[in-house]
């Protein structure tokens, strides 16, 4: 009863609020929509072109719309002292927390599945061949970056940083998962970037194959209770 | 029955980037008590909350709130108290009724809404977004959300700071109605005069340290206070009939019973047919005895 209502407030504030659905739809859509929609009319094999490119835009989506929206969520809300606040009432931490990753987690689902149809309709990306493999791997993808966004806002010193602490992270995502084009990498690295939770999504989602990712992106879940447990700030540095 | 002890705490520390804020503090708190924590800014009153509400762990000694520890059980702790911080987010797009109603989610068989709004003399307000709400009534809601589950234990940390005498004395009025009805409550201030009318105990913090706790407290807030009165022209500080101290012409009368001493001053001055204008007579403040603490400290020595 108090999780979901924890989660009902998290929905609450965010859909209520214009400029914060505007400003975190209108770029990772026009990203995973538009270059995909691009690629289909000036590439000579479009479709395959913009399948591909799609299929890595999901890492964008995820690192934009979970990892960087609960980022900026918490801390602010750190920052704010609306996090200590709500400590003050009979919420426990986990449903404080589990509520926000709940809640973003379903902001990033919404805006998969939007731009899935999106890229269907206007770019003639085939819809997934395994539509339960496919939810199956994109909500646990949504689940464990919004987990991992809500540990690295321990390493955000101020909100107002919380963006570009997270750019990286961004960046990384995409060059792992082909969303920026093909990018020569060393072979070490592009095996090291493989392992991340975002890479593994895209993964799963292009070659059907569940049983690797999933073991990733369940590492990550590890990682990501432990690094809350650990380090998670309910409160601003004190001066 | 024997009441039971709500809030104990025994040896507490604490210190915070290595400044020592809560050095060695024990009190008690009977249920259903009011008690309120006196002190100046700085002097750890708000880090003595934050360990009784279970937002900081002690460094050292023992806290325990209807017999659990705060920190080891905040889950239970918190289920149990209403916590009104000094500083806390609220946010600012809801309205009073709304934040009230997302509250009210939270907390397990709550208040219903309207009595809760009515409580802290919001219900004008209900539809007012929080962001357009002055300080006094920013405080008001957090009282309103600190009431919502019913606590047995309430927590306030200035409750009454930034209000208007009126809401002041509002606010009192909700305090001692749920003093009447059980609940044991503890809260900060810096205003004696707050402690002196609500409070049935008491305790003096200054850098970190008790004071002046429980009747003693009572006992010197009772007894201090002041005559003061522009010397008049003509009259020498020693034809008074009692010892005075002048500076800048404004005479000034430390005593144990400043109606007795305005009493005797008046009719010596009428006497004499001279008006002593501006005559005030005032209980002592805060700092005044905070003077007077720390002088029989010394003296004690």
């Amino acid at each position: 009863m108090s999780l979901t209502a924890a989660y009902r407030l998290g929905a609450r504030l965010f859909w209520q609020d214009k400029a914060m659905v505007f400003g975190s739809v209108v770029t990772p859509v026009g990203l995973a929509v538009g270059i995909p929609v691009l690629m289909r009319h000036v590439m000579p094999e479009g479709v395959a072109a913009a399948t591909t490119i799609f299929h890595g835009m999901l890492a964008l989506l995820l690192s934009i719309t979970a990892f960087m929206n609960i980022t900026v969520t918490l801390t602010a809300r750190r920052d704010q002292l609306i996090l200590k606040r709500l400590r003050s009432t009979s919420l426990t931490d986990g449903q404080i927390l589990l509520g926000q990753i709940a809640g973003t987690a379903t902001q990033a689902m919404a805006m998969i599945v939007l731009c899935t149809v999106a890229v269907r309709v206007l770019a003639d990306v085939p819809l997934p061949a395994d539509p339960l493999g496919f939810a199956a791997v994109t909500v646990a993808g949504s689940l464990v970056l919004s987990l991992l966004g809500a540990a690295y806002s321990a390493a955000v010193p101020r909100a107002e940083l919380a963006a570009p602490f997270t750019m990286p992270v961004f960046l990384l995502a995409g060059v792992s998962a082909g969303a920026m084009g093909p990018i020569p990498l060393p072979d070490r690295l592009g095996q090291a970037l493989d392992l991340l939770p975002t890479t593994a999504v895209v993964d799963a989602v292009r070659t059907g194959g569940l049983a690797g990712p999933f073991l990733v992106l369940a590492g990550w879940t590890v990682v990501g209770l432990a690094a809350v447990r650990l380090w998670f700030r309910w409160e601003p540095r004190r001066s | 029955m024997e009441r039971m002890t709500a809030i104990q705490v025994h040896g507490l520390r604490k210190s915070l980037r290595g400044f020592e804020a809560v050095r060695g503090i024990s009190f008690e708190v009977d249920e259903g008590e009011i008690f309120a924590l006196l002190g100046r800014n700085g002097a750890g009153k708000t880090t003595t909350v934050e360990m009784l509400a279970g937002f900081l762990r002690p460094d050292g000694g023992s806290v325990r709130v209807l017999g659990l520890d705060p920190w080891a059980d905040r889950a239970a702790v918190r289920a149990r108290t209403g916590v009104m911080l000094q500083e806390a987010g609220l946010f600012p797009d809801l309205t009073v009724a709304g934040t009230v109603d997302v509250w009210r989610g939270f907390t397990a068989a709550p208040r219903p809404r309207d009595e809760a709004l009515e409580l802290a003399g919001l219900t004008a307000r209900a539809r007012t977004r929080v962001r357009q709400l002055s300080g006094g009534e920013k405080r008001r809601l957090d009282l309103a959300l600190a009431l919502l589950g019913r606590p047995r234990v309430l927590f306030l940390d200035e409750p009454t700071t930034g209000l208007d005498p009126q809401a002041r004395a509002a606010t009192w009025e909700v305090v001692r109605g749920l003093a009447g009805q059980g609940t044991t409550i503890l809260l900060t201030t810096h205003y004696l005069e707050e402690a002196q009318r609500l409070a049935s105990a008491m305790a003096i913090m200054d850098e970190g340290r008790l004071v002046a706790s429980g009747g003693m407290a009572a006992t010197l807030a009772a007894r201090g206070g002041r005559v003061s009165f522009p010397l008049p022209a003509h009259v020498a500080a020693g034809d008074l009939p009692l010892p005075v101290t002048v500076a800048d012409g404004l005479a000034v009368c430390r005593t144990d019973d400043p109606d007795l001493a305005s009493q005797k001053l008046l009719t010596w001055a009428a006497e004499r047919g001279l008006r002593l204008e501006g005559l005030e007579v005032r209980a002592a403040t805060l700092e005044e005895l905070f003077l007077e603490s720390a002088g029989s400290a010394e003296e004690a020595r």
